[in-house]
């Protein structure tokens, strides 16, 4: 068996100590050690990007970082994007424009456009389709995740929030 | 899959056709050579630790040397196996004289299988090609060593 | 209040999936819980001359390691769903864990059970195996040939199956006034829903309750396959599909790595779990389509189609799996005719045992591949008649006033306008316009080209008599159990398990519309064998317009009970009772009112019940339709060719379908976008590539290509409304247009591109390479 190493590092804004084989990565570390299970593991070759995370503000894939590259740094998982009361303008927006199908891709999905809206708070149709080289979707053939990315950073711009109990709307039909 | 190297060795055809072929020189000239043990049929169990992009592992295997035409041609069969996928591979081994030495011609058909072939293969000639560097460089230095001492 | 149904209603699902809190099956968590994995051949054929694990027991964590031989006693190989009769079929299960031999490179021959999922990968190094590699067959074409290598000593030839339907005299093509043939592969692709399959397996050794929560689209059929393999009766075994993320079809399919999990889980009497690597998805979870069809089509100068006959050499994997037999023969042969009217069709399916992973159900099963080569043919025959190809399918048509039609091949169309949905795409891609510009770019040396799909689905499975006599080993009706809480809150069990589609949220839509009550009092329960009574599957675009049919029967038995209680506390007869938003009210008095929350509670504490009814307020629905649903519609692709590199880029993609009813616009759009990607991703893109000595060599996502965002332009989507006469909904099923109608619309386009060029047909995927190369030579492949 391996050593056991102690890694820190604050997620979500707490600060989480644990003994790990040094060999994990920084997804199971999540996953297994803190029981976030809402970054998910889609492959094993770095493409699908479904494990993304925010490392002291940058997306990385979790997938590819071992725990204990972390250790010290700061990271933020979808579990972090909202507060108690209101969901993150990215959560809101995938909601209202339909951006996920199975759910399944859309937390690194989400951390991937908060990290393009941090650099690029107004970007365009194209640099948004470009941005998310990184993540692959089998449900939803992007479209409605680029129209999400687009009023989320409308909103973001206006600073307007939702409420989490924000009851299902009825739209008109169009 | 079909590779083919070539190294200039600036020695006799006789020395290189026998150190190519010492036991100690390919133990020291295999690249991640963990064991290289002869057997009594003169073939032999090698086990080599290696790594191919994204897959690595260790490998055990067998090398056999056949067809020997001193000193300008033999044959070398390396089967192996590890975790990562099986290795089945023939190199014609071509001893042609040169300008103050000999160069050997390596001609190989390898045949992959498991995740090295669906994960590897596309990278697997660059990596072959760094292997077979290693090894010639390597068995290069051993030569000399081996010669300056003689 | 806005009508519900029809309305584009934010999915009830999402606030779950947006925060991180879902719950997919690699996200449970049980006490005591242990890890599974798998050994696998790296040979695609071979003997298992060997096999030691001895080493890999003695690991320390390692809790136990099994081989094919040691579940021998445990449980059976894993058989297809579907037999379909007067074919000659011979059908090869999936064994648990290969014994002897092994029949495709991924093919399970161990399973370690560790304490955690990294000890269990370093135990896998440490079995050993000898194999006797044997030469292996992996074109169907190929495999069928005499003294190939055989994967089953009693298949000869590797002929799993010969299915013929429909007889077409030779004369009839002899004596056409235009023939066209055209060979046509239609490619293996794999599925790749986003999360893999996974198992979780918990066994109670007091009662011999098994429970295994497993990436289902259909937890009743994994019951009735499963229990039957484990040897147990369905009241021990509770299948629960969580969170299911993505399908296609792959999840359909019974696989023997679930089944070993649940069995395993009764050995070491612990909790086990097993979450399949991607690289394991790419070789051991079902693949799609891989079909050679030849296609002779005769006609006239003028422009009508009399006669379609069709070879499909269909490569089935090394084993049948669940649908295998099916998506060949029935799901694509009897739509090979299309949306037209041509009197005569003709259809040999071949069924091919390959050393290859086994081939199921992909995203329209069949479907696809019946819409590829009609849509293909017609371009050719215009192109041949130098006709435009809009006209050649305006002439064939099944007119409007032809509904129900009985097609060539023998089922019967529900309903359909499929003139409506060519004129509505044309309104919004202005067709002239195109072929004008097109016209001048040429000029400039650049090459557009348009491409049409103007499709027809067979889709909601469907009457259960017809899938007995085609040999299904199951029903395929529907149920629902609409449940009022005493408060008025309604709980909606539903046998239609979703995973991804939205099933909670649309379903919601037509109880809340009906029953006149908040979307939010409406919470569906789906997915799990012991909550709901059974269910057969979310595939086949069936979801609505059979489940949801079932749903909105059991809603209209809660009303109609409601009703009776409502008349009787009303003090009036039954026949003066309104329902209308949420309020029973006597007619012509609108002081007199019940509200549904009320009659809830009424029928719920049972004080003052009218004589003869029961307490309590439940509507039950099993629907069996009628007959299949036909959506249909256009699709219209704009490419642009580079000459110089072979690349193609999408300018421009119009879809207008009609899928009956549309319950939830936003959800149906989506299902739209994401079947056009994946049907985009067939044309260009996708591909499952082997050796000759079956190694898969696009085996991970750097080497499959998984359509990105940046690969398309807005998709411009509308739909048509042409109701089924099928279910009460008048739905028909949204899912499988996209990967249906997509791969022809746009290979046409590319041939249109490419028609300087005197190229008539590439096989997908047209990678670059393969379209520069053809207009390099200025000729087609093959």
């Amino acid at each position: 068996m391996a050593n056991q190493v102690e890694v820190s590092i604050k997620v979500n804004g707490v600060d989480s100590k644990a003994e790990i084989e040094p060999r994990m990565l920084l997804v199971h570390f999540l996953r297994e050690e803190l029981n976030l299970t809402g970054t998910h593991i889609g492959c094993d070759t770095s493409q699908c990007g479904a494990c993304t995370v925010l490392l002291d503000g940058d997306p990385v894939k979790s997938c590819t970082v071992l725990a204990v590259q972390a250790n010290g740094k700061s990271i933020t998982t979808v579990e972090g994007l909202a507060n108690q009361e209101e969901l993150h303008p990215i959560q809101q927006s995938f909601w209202e424009k339909h951006g996920l199908q199975c759910g399944f891709c859309t937390p690194g999905v989400m951390i991937a456009a908060v990290g393009l809206l941090g650099e690029n708070p107004d970007p365009s149709e194209e640099e948004i389709r470009d941005a998310l080289e990184g993540v692959i979707c089998r449900c939803t053939g992007y479209q409605f995740i680029v129209d999400a990315i687009k009023h989320a950073a409308q909103i973001m711009a206006g600073e307007e929030k939702v409420a989490m109990a924000d009851s299902l709307k009825v739209e008109e039909v169009r | 899959m079909q590779l083919t190297y070539a190294h200039t060795f600036l020695l006799p055809r006789e020395i290189v056709w026998e150190l190519i072929q010492n036991e100690d020189v390919l133990k020291h000239s295999i690249p991640g050579c963990k064991s290289f043990t002869q057997l009594e049929d003169g073939s032999y169990d090698v086990e080599m630790g290696l790594s191919v992009g994204p897959v690595k592992g260790v490998f055990t295997g067998h090398v056999q040397m056949t067809d020997h035409q001193e000193p300008s041609y033999y044959c070398l069969k390396v089967k192996g196996k590890g975790a990562p996928g099986e290795v089945d591979a023939v190199a014609h081994m071509h001893l042609d004289e040169a300008e103050n030495g000999v160069t050997l011609n390596c001609r190989m058909e390898v045949v992959v299988t498991g995740v090295l072939a669906s994960v590897g293969q596309r990278v697997m000639g660059g990596v072959a090609k760094l292997v077979l560097g290693q090894f010639f460089k390597s068995a290069d230095t051993e030569m000399r060593k081996l010669t300056s001492q003689v | 209040m806005a009508s519900l149904i029809g309305s584009a209603v934010k999915r009830k699902e999402d606030p779950r999936l947006l925060t991180g809190n879902g719950c997919f099956t690699d996200d449970m968590k049980l006490p005591g819980m242990v890890y599974a994995s798998f050994l696998r051949s790296p040979h695609a054929h071979a003997k298992i001359a060997r096999l030691v694990v001895d080493k890999a027991s003695q690991l320390p964590g390692v809790i136990a390691v099994f081989t094919g031989q040691d579940l021998a006693d445990k449980m059976t190989s894993v058989p297809a769903m579907w037999f379909l009769p007067g074919c000659d079929l011979k059908p090869k299960d999936r064994p648990a864990l290969a014994v002897d031999k092994v029949r495709y490179a991924g093919e399970a021959i161990a399973v370690v059970v560790a304490k955690d999922r990294y000890i269990a990968q370093d135990a896998l190094d440490l079995i050993e195996v000898d194999y006797e590699v044997l030469p292996a067959v992996v074109q169907q074409e190929k495999a069928m040939q005499e003294g190939s290598s055989l994967l089953h000593d009693d298949v000869p030839n590797n002929l799993a199956l010969l299915w013929k339907a429909g007889d077409i005299p030779d004369q009839v093509f002899e004596e056409a006034e235009v023939v066209v043939k055209e060979r046509l592969y239609n490619q293996r692709v794999i599925p790749n829903p986003m999360e893999t399959r996974g198992a979780v397996a918990q066994y109670n050794p007091g009662g011999g309750e098994l429970t295994l929560w497993c990436t289902s689209q259909n937890p009743h059929i994994h019951r009735l396959i499963y229990a039957n393999v484990l040897g147990i009766p369905e009241t021990k075994l509770r299948i629960i599909a969580p969170d299911v993320g993505g399908g296609f079809g792959a999840k359909i399919a019974t696989y023997t790595e679930e089944a070993v999990v649940a069995c395993i889980a009764r050995e070491v009497k612990k909790p086990v779990k097993w979450i399949e690597e991607r690289k394991e998805h790419f070789m051991a979870t079902s693949h799609g389509r891989d079909e050679v069809l030849e296609v002779e089509l005769a006609g006239t100068k003028d422009g009508k189609i009399t006669a379609l006959r069709v070879t499909n050499t269909a490569n089935l994997g090394a084993y049948l799996s669940t649908f295998g037999a099916g998506c060949p023969t029935i799901d694509f042969g009897l739509m090979v005719t299309g949306a037209y009217a041509i009197p005569q069709a003709a259809v040999v399916t071949y069924g091919v045992y390959t050393n290859t992973t086994p081939t199921d159900a992909y995203r329209g099963a069949g479907k696809p591949e019946a819409t590829y080569q009609i849509e293909r043919a017609i371009d050719l025959f215009a192109s041949k008649i130098r006709m435009d190809p809009v006209e050649v399918r305006r002439i064939n048509f099944v007119p409007k006033e032809s509904f129900p039609f009985g097609n060539a091949m023998g089922v019967t169309y529900d309903s359909g306008n499929y003139q409506l949905t060519l004129d509505k795409a044309l309104e919004l891609f202005d067709y002239q316009a195109f072929r004008n510009e097109q016209e001048e770019q040429r000029k400039k040396g650049k090459y557009l080209g348009v491409g049409f799909s103007t499709y027809v689905e067979l889709c909601g499975f469907g009457p259960s008599a017809v899938a007995g006599a085609i040999g299904f080993q199951g029903g395929v009706w529907e149920n629902s159990t609409v449940r009022v809480h005493p408060r008025g809150t309604v709980s909606v069990f539903t046998g239609t398990s979703p995973h991804g589609q939205g099933t909670a949220t649309t379903f919601a839509q037509i109880v809340a519309e009906k029953l006149g009550i908040p979307i939010e009092d409406v919470e569906l329960v789906h997915g799990d064998t012991q909550s709901v009574s059974m269910g057969w599957g979310t595939y086949g675009s069936r979801a609505t317009a059979v489940g949801g049919a079932a749903v909105s029967i059991a809603t209209d038995r809660v009303i109609e009970k409601a009703r009776r209680i409502a008349a009787h506390e009303l003090e009036t007869t039954l026949d003066q009772v309104e329902f209308i938003n949420g309020q029973f009210t006597v007619k012509g008095d609108l002081t007199r009112c019940r509200t549904f929350q009320e009659i809830a509670k009424s029928a719920n504490y049972a004080w003052n019940l009218p004589e003869g009814v029961e307490p309590s307020l439940e509507g039950q629905s099993f629907f069996d339709p009628s007959n299949f649903v036909y959506p249909f519609g256009t699709h219209i692709c704009v490419v642009e060719v580079d000459e110089h590199t072979g690349e193609i880029e999408i300018k421009r993609y119009v879809a207008v379908d009609d899928v009956g009813r549309v319950i939830n616009p936003l959800l149906a759009e989506g299902q739209v976008h994401g079947g056009i990607a994946q049907g985009v991703g067939q044309a260009l893109w996708e591909g499952a590539v082997y050796t000759d000595q079956g190694q898969l060599m696009s085996g991970t996502f750097m080497d499959y290509t998984m359509p990105k965002a940046r690969f398309f332009p807005p998709i411009e989507s509308a739909f048509t409304e042409t109701l089924s006469p099928v279910n009460p909904l008048g739905a028909k099923g949204v899912g499988e247009t996209g990967t249906t109608a997509a791969p022809p619309a746009v290979v046409n386009a590319v041939m249109d591109a490419l028609q300087p060029f005197g190229i008539h047909n590439l096989d997908m995927p047209l990678t670059p390479e393969k379209v520069w190369r053809a207009i390099r030579s200025g000729r087609d492949n093959g």
